[in-house]
């Protein structure tokens, strides 16, 4: 933007510029005002120092109050030196130029000014970042220290109290209780890990073969729901080349089999987790249905929050689901849930196929 | 003081392991009446409402600070929601593990708050605390 109370100024201004920058003009400090307010992007402002209401320095002064961003700059001649001394020492202006100017004054302050624009716009995004990260790192390193310290506590709380037992019987259920809050716990860390990696971690794009990694899975799976009398069913359709990272596949897998299999009604009697996992176009959907307890509609927003739990009935870290969410969206795909409380939960996941990158 | 009543107490922990271990170390001291514990903070504030209008002995609540659902500093804010004549009949306690200072100042900004525990609850702990009823 440019400030000058000479109409012809003005446009001599526009006229040369115009075909490299965006050139807003201004006759008077109100024009400017309005420009301001309907153009927040503006990145340089240029002010004649002498104008009749007011000065050019006098109004970076009061405009830098509401309109801190753009880089300002005095045009002014030698007499005004004086004036133009206070307005850089003030801070109100970032160069001057001096009259008569030439294009090439102009044009090397405006490239210098915005580069500068630039950079401390870009400074103030990266601080935005800096702050979130820091405040995320301030819940984490709360929920972490309570999440870590209470299985521990009650661990210690557990070892006291079998000090002052004689009953085997009742020391063996103790110890059960025991090795379920160790598991928590290492549970947790693992949680802690894969939430690491997902965070900081490279992403390797390679060939998924998922009916070998479903084979696994069931291996793994069946051992559990035998001991739960939950079946797991899982179909796979693949006929073609599938390119994504193994590593983020596997926490999204594992995340919302576990859970499945963790929330299921306890007394009945037909138990099942399924998977259909179908890969065409270039698109796989993978789908993980049970019939177990379900989700609540009033919790059904917040489930892939950090550290939400919606139940207390079963042991969480309130991780699972945020990092199944942070591994489906680094992938570029989606989730959705549908539930019905006490009939069953379904996740619809659909990732894309990526580029091999060597 | 001199009171033959014994002290009734509910406990509210989501870890099972803690209510466990609650109980246990509550009984041990053998001035207990009834233990009830809930690891959901809803299910027990249910059963203080529902429990208004029958005569029990004093009872208190120990309390968990992060749980899911209803946490300890919310199952606190809507405890004192329910009039004296239910507050008078129970003390609360806090037991939590947490370590953290804005934790703490918070519980000292509840009236209903007798004290602050520190997990893992013993004999010694509980001992003291029967001790001042």
């Amino acid at each position: 933007m440019y400030i000058d109370d000479e109409q012809n100024n003005l446009v001599g201004f526009k006229a040369t510029f115009r075909f490299d920058y965006n050139i807003l003009i201004a006759i008077d400090t109100a024009q400017a005002y309005s420009h301001l307010k309907s153009h927040p992007d503006i990145s340089v402002i240029l002010c004649d120092q002498r104008m009749p209401e007011t000065t050019g320095s006098l109004f970076f002064e009061e405009m830098r109050e509401r309109y801190p961003d753009p880089v300002r700059m005095l045009i002014t001649g030698y007499s005004d030196i004086e004036s133009v001394i206070d307005a850089v020492n003030k801070g109100h202006i970032y160069r001057y130029i001096k009259k008569p100017w030439t294009d090439a004054d102009i044009r090397s302050a405006i490239e210098e000014g915005n580069k500068y624009y630039v950079t401390t716009s870009m400074l103030a995004v990266k601080n935005k970042e800096l702050q979130a990260a820091y405040d995320e790192l301030g819940k984490f390193t709360y929920s972490v220290t309570h999440d870590l310290r209470g299985p521990l506590l009650s661990v210690i709380g557990a070892i006291d109290l079998a000090k002052t037992m004689d009953e085997l019987t009742e020391i063996r259920s103790l110890l059960n209780m025991m090795d379920d809050a160790v598991k928590k716990l290492d549970e947790f860390i693992r949680n802690t890990h894969e939430y690491y990696n997902l965070k900081r971690g490279k992403l390797i794009f390679e060939k998924i073969d998922f009916k070998k990694m479903m084979a696994d899975a069931s291996a793994i799976f069946n051992i559990a729901g035998r001991m739960d009398n939950v079946k797991f069913i899982a179909n796979v359709s693949q006929n073609e080349d599938f390119i994504s990272d193994e590593n983020s596949i596997k926490i999204i897998m594992n995340n919302l089999f576990s859970n499945a299999f963790k929330f299921q009604k306890k007394n009945a009697t037909d138990k099942f987790v399924s998977a259909d996992i179908s890969i065409n176009n270039g698109t796989a959907d993978i789908i993980v249905k049970d019939n177990g307890i379900g989700i609540d509609d009033s919790h059904i927003e917040k489930i892939f929050a950090m550290f939400y739990r919606a139940t207390s009935d079963e042991p969480g870290s309130g991780f699972g689901l945020y990092n199944v969410k942070d591994a489906i969206t680094r992938l570029g795909g989606t989730i959705k849930v549908k539930s019905i409380l006490n009939e069953g939960t379904t996740f619809n996941v659909s990732l894309p196929s990526k580029v091999n990158e060597p | 003081m001199g009171n033959i009543k014994k002290l009734n107490f509910i406990v509210i922990d989501d870890s099972k392991l803690d209510c466990f271990i609650a109980e246990k170390v509550i009984t041990n001291t053998g001035k207990s009446g009834e233990v009830r514990s809930f690891v959901s903070a809803e299910q027990a504030l249910e059963t203080i409402i529902s429990a208004k209008n029958t005569y029990f002995p004093h009872t208190i609540i120990l309390v968990d600070i992060q749980m899911p659902v209803m946490n300890g500093f919310q199952f606190i804010e809507a405890f004192e929601l329910l009039g004296p004549e239910v507050i008078n009949n129970y003390s609360i306690f806090v037991i939590s593990s947490s370590i953290n200072e804005n934790d703490l100042k918070r519980v000292d900004n509840y009236v209903s708050v007798k004290q602050f525990l520190n997990k893992p609850l013993n004999s010694n702990i509980l001992g003291a605390l029967v001790d001042q009823y």
